[in-house]
């Protein structure tokens, strides 16, 4: 009897937290039309909850269902492969992905293919090679022009150094599409101004903390750089921390990209020089605009690029999202 | 130890009072759930959470022996990436399928050894020696792999995630065998009933003549080859093996294993209870995806339910005193 009432307790004390969970939230409201699946790289980066917010207001507009998720690790890959399972089986009508890697997500896209799920790719894009070989189907992809961003980057941080000085570059995650993309334009603008140097170019994975180090790390190695160019705001954030600790904020001028809120701060306080703003808003509302666009029948285009621009100094109180 | 507890139990649950709760628990939420959301209940979503259960309740499973024996081991998720990286260079190499996953699986129990010596030999507390081999084993999978995915193996080895024998996928059977085999081991060899006897009383242990250097060194072997044994699962789930990855896996298995009733102690826990213990988490994170709850508040929900469990699990034992 003691056993069981130990057990009792267990089951309700874990339906009760379940049950708070789901509270209000098991099904989205304005629920006529079709369910389309949202699945985020993560949720704790500003940059994907704008990307929601987009998302969510096309849905209400149009009626549909809208079911957003993402793993609590940005990197974890294997975890959003569950999630589309999860949403597979939860039998939304169409999915909408921000591949956590290029490569790996072509097996849980050939999943969706096979259960007769349309999947849509957003922001970060599917390996052409690996998706051929697996035969796996995207019906569109809609994201920024990432190598487009990354010259408009070069030009700012040449411009900003007049031509001349030292770069460090802070990469994304080695094989990520969109950080190779950034990394790609930002050489080639930089190859029009012979008399700039990257003298390093470290991958600080897309992290605040180690955006921080790294360029701490760099600073030893590099006291005299001029200029740094971060393939995301989150790695420039910390970047111009640790160069603020090593009292050289008027010196080294830093351009990031995406153009999150704290990086249009630290660019009005004058701690930033510049970010490559993209529009994660316009992807989320467009991606569910497209998705439900293929479901009325519609063929979408292969390519959908949503906008790029420079925020700096100059336009960050005009550009205020 | 355990005989003594468990003869205050009811007769009817004989000596797996602890499985039991843990059965009832997971018995709960499946009708929890199936009464929330009539997707949860079908026989391809139940395969589909045996699948995504199938890499965290390997890894679980060794944990169990270490967790067992008193120890507790933090590298598996590490090894999990260098074991991945060496089975995919292996692979990409040409070497026969065999001959690479045996690659894979030595160097899982290669650390998993050098973490047993490091304890038995050298001393440390179980929780540096692998808090250290956490990072030595993370630095050589980024080092070998120079930071970046490995991906793209021939169709025979991706057979071990794709594969579906009987309806059932690969790595439900796979995860099957591994418990069957450890359950084996712990039940009906010499070295179960060590790893018993030194989580219960390692003094005791070594008085009775039990070499309890040589088995706890087995153990951590065993607990490394199991992380080798995920690191495969992962590899061929994703179609790449990624230095990042295993991330906070350590954690997971970590918890599977105490929902599942092993004390942290050491000397009470059994691979019955880890396995429900997984199937607990991995029912949970793929209900919860279905019932479209937000991944803040599944992560909420989840570190709940551990602490639930053990709370429960505690209020148990002491009424039985």
């Amino acid at each position: 009897m003691k056993f069981r009432a130990g057990t009792l307790r267990w089951a309700l004390a874990l339906g009760a937290a379940l049950g708070v969970g789901c509270g209000g939230e098991s099904e989205p409201t304005a629920a006529s039309g079709p369910t389309i699946g949202f699945v985020m790289k993560t949720l704790n980066n500003p940059f994907f909850i704008d990307m929601e917010r987009g998302a969510k207001a096309a849905a209400a507009e149009r009626g549909a269902r809208l079911i957003v998720q993402a793993p609590e690790r940005e990197l974890d890959i294997e975890k959003q492969m569950q999630i589309i399972e999860n949403l597979i089986e939860r039998r939304v009508d169409a999915l909408c992905v921000t591949p956590s890697g290029s490569r790996e997500i072509v097996s849980a896209i050939v999943k969706a293919n096979a259960a007769g799920v349309p999947a849509l790719v957003v922001d970060t894009r599917v390996d052409a090679e690996a998706a051929a070989a697996a035969g796996a189907r995207v019906l569109t992809f809609i994201g920024s022009d990432n190598e487009a961003g990354g010259r408009l980057a070069g030009r700012k941080l040449v411009e900003l150094l007049g031509g001349r000085g030292r770069v460090v570059v802070l990469e994304g995650i080695p094989g990520h599409e969109t950080g190779d993309a950034r990394l790609r334009g930002f050489r080639q603008a930089l190859a029009s101004a012979p008399e700039i140097e990257i003298v390093a170019s470290q991958t600080a994975h897309w992290e605040r903390d180690q955006g921080f180090t790294v360029m701490q790390n760099l600073l030893q190695a590099h006291p005299d750089v001029d200029g740094v160019f971060a393939c995301n705001d989150m790695m420039a954030l910390g970047a111009i921390e640790a160069i603020a600790a090593a009292g050289r904020t008027d010196r080294v001028r830093v351009v990031g990209f995406d153009a999150i809120d704290d990086a249009r701060q630290a660019i009005r306080e004058g701690r930033l020089a510049g970010s490559v703003a993209q529009h994660p808003e316009a992807m989320g509302r467009m991606a569910v605009e497209m998705a439900l666009k293929a479901l009325a029948g519609e063929t979408l285009p292969p390519e959908i690029a949503t906008p790029v621009e420079v925020i700096d100094a100059g336009n960050v109180a005009a550009a205020d999202p | 130890m355990a005989s003594l507890r468990t003869s205050a139990l009811p007769a009817w649950l004989g000596p797996h009072a602890r499985e039991a709760g843990g059965l009832a628990g997971l018995a709960f939420l499946g009708l929890t759930l199936a009464l929330s959301t009539p997707h949860f209940l079908t026989v391809s979503n139940l395969l589909n959470v045996a699948q995504q259960t199938a890499i965290n309740a390997v890894i679980a499973a060794g944990m169990t022996y270490v967790i067992i024996s008193g120890g507790i081991d933090l590298s598996v998720g590490s090894i999990v990436a260098l074991s991945g990286v060496l089975l995919a260079k292996a692979l990409k190499a040409d070497w026969p399928t065999p001959l690479a996953l045996a690659v894979g699986l030595a160097a899982g129990a290669g650390c998993g050894v050098v973490n047993g010596l490091l304890v038995t030999r050298g001393r440390l507390p179980p929780f540096i020696a692998t808090l250290g081999m956490m990072s030595v084993a993370r630095g050589a999978a980024l080092r070998l792999a120079d930071g970046r995915p490995i991906s793209g193996f021939e169709a025979g080895f991706r057979s071990l995630a794709t594969a579906e024998p009987l309806g059932v996928p690969m790595p439900a059977w796979l995860m099957l065998g591994v418990y069957a085999a450890g359950q084996f081991v712990l039940q009906r060899t010499a070295l179960g009933r060590y790893v018993y006897a030194i989580g219960g009383n390692e003094e005791a242990a070594r008085l009775s003549g039990v070499n309890v250097r040589l088995h706890k060194t087995v153990v951590y072997a065993v607990s490394g080859l199991a992380a080798g044994f995920g690191a495969i699962l992962l590899t061929a789930r994703l179609n790449s093996a990624q230095p990042t990855a295993g991330g906070l896996y350590e954690l997971d298995a970590i918890a599977a294993a105490v929902i599942g009733g092993a004390s942290l102690l050491g000397g009470a826990g059994s691979l019955v209870g880890t396995l429900i213990g997984a199937l607990i988490m991995g029912v949970l994170r793929n209900g919860l995806t279905l019932l479209n709850v937000s991944s803040y508040v599944q992560q909420i929900v989840i570190g709940a339910a551990i602490i639930l469990a053990v709370l429960m699990d505690l209020a148990l034992k002491r009424r039985q005193g």
